[in-house]
């Protein structure tokens, strides 16, 4: 008994800062064994061993924040913080994934980390010369402002780059005259929708202001042509994506990123992640382990190229 | 050095550790037997709080790191004493006198003095 109580005073004494605990951590070990040897020798019951404890850990807690006092904390967290926001400002985004537009390689509760550094374009940036970038390509998973509203972030896959001529063909893209072979889309319906799956031919005017925009400007001979410094982008999940068949092309610095890692899934549906609420939080605290999707922690989003 | 009043108050824990050392030099175990018997069991020191006050006693130069082992054969080689400096006495002295005054300041006022209560 006595015997483990030491052993876990003696990892307790860790957290005291270094130079303390070379120069007090033993008389501390052995003023902790004599206390130890007191209780039994005065045969104490349980709820003295209980107070005893109780007593010691709250003196651990108390003298450990008054020795690794202000200066050494906020030294400590201040280096963490600086290194957190630096990176989180300019390396990678904390992204959920809020809607089942990607569903099939991206899903709903997807917590991901969006590389906003892998797209910059070569020499404008400094991080260019420092990590690994290049150009977008078809067939890319990109994050970027969603341009009806920039508050929000989307995440699609690129169809067409700036040039390419865009048409759907009963639900199959065409590019350039050629028809894709996509093995990362998914239909969910099997009904035709003029708009959508024959894209551009039905022309709706009362869709979003980016789209109507497209119709008037970049649609020549039943197809969109890309313009310049922008992306047309599409959902994985085909039949059920808000994409640019709808709000038209993502300007290129609009881009965020790309999905790095997804490094927690965890399965709620849609509201939850659309708007912050308490059930949520409880949701999560209940069910952290069965509602994880452990098989796709460190999961990587990977670009797929059409055949 | 610090002169005594710059360290006022002092803080019950330092203030009972000064008045374990008055008479004799003790390792931490035996100041925090003697403060338990000081207070009747009301402070009881727990190791972080002990050798945290020891550390800002030294540094402040209250107490010093004794050579001498006064009791030798009981006892284990790893144990450190520590002893008042007069700097120490000095300033536990001031303490008191400062909380005499305090005490009859409160029994005027609470009309505790002289067993009345």
């Amino acid at each position: 008994m006595i015997g483990l109580l030491c052993r876990i005073y003696s990892v307790m004494l860790f957290a005291y800062p270094r130079e303390f605990r070379l120069r007090y951590g033993v008389e501390m070990q052995q003023f902790f064994q004599d206390r130890c040897r007191e209780h039994v020798r005065a045969q104490a019951g349980s709820g003295a061993w209980f107070r005893f404890v109780l007593r010691n850990i709250a003196d651990w807690v108390v003298s450990t924040m008054r020795e690794r006092q202000a200066r050494k904390l906020v030294q400590e967290w201040a280096v963490t913080l600086l290194m957190f926001l630096f990176v989180t400002t300019t390396l990678v985004q904390a992204y959920v994934v809020p809607t089942g537009s990607m569903e099939g390689n991206i899903l709903v509760g997807d917590h991901m980390l969006v590389d906003k550094v892998g797209f910059e374009n070569g020499g404008s940036n400094w991080s260019s010369y420092v990590l690994p970038h290049r150009d977008v390509k078809r067939g890319d998973i990109v994050a970027f402002r969603y341009p009806e509203d920039v508050r929000q972030t989307f995440v699609k896959r690129v169809i067409g780059l700036p040039g390419d001529r865009i048409r759907l063909e009963n639900k199959h893209v065409v590019r350039n005259g050629q028809k894709l072979d996509e093995p990362y889309a998914r239909f969910s319906s099997s009904g035709i929708d003029d708009y959508r799956d024959n894209f551009p031919t039905a022309p709706d005017f009362s869709t979003l202001g980016g789209g109507r925009k497209m119709f008037a400007s970049n649609v020549q001979g039943g197809e969109v042509i890309v313009p310049p410094d922008t992306l047309f982008v599409l959902g994985d999940n085909r039949d059920n994506s808000l994409d640019s068949r709808y709000w038209g092309f993502v300007p290129s610095n609009y881009l965020v990123g790309k999905p790095l890692v997804i490094y927690w899934s965890f399965d709620a549906p849609t509201s939850d992640y659309v708007e912050w609420n308490l059930r949520h939080v409880e949701d999560v605290a209940l069910h952290f382990f069965t509602k994880t999707r452990w098989d796709r922690t460190l999961k990587i989003p990977a670009s797929q190229p059409a055949q | 050095m610090p002169k005594p009043p710059d360290l006022l108050p002092l803080t019950p824990p330092v203030f009972h550790i000064l008045l374990a050392l008055a008479d004799e030099e003790r390792h931490g175990y035996g100041i925090m037997q003697d403060v338990a018997r000081q207070t009747n069991d009301g402070l009881q020191l727990g190791p972080g709080t002990l050798y945290g006050c020891l550390k800002r006693m030294l540094a402040a130069g209250l107490v010093e790191e004794s050579d001498e082992r006064p009791d030798m054969e009981l006892d284990d080689e790893r144990r450190r004493y520590y002893r008042m400096t007069t700097l120490g006495r000095k300033t536990v002295r001031a303490e008191a006198s400062r909380l005499a005054g305090a005490v009859s300041a409160a029994n005027a006022r609470l009309g505790l003095a002289g067993g009345k209560q």
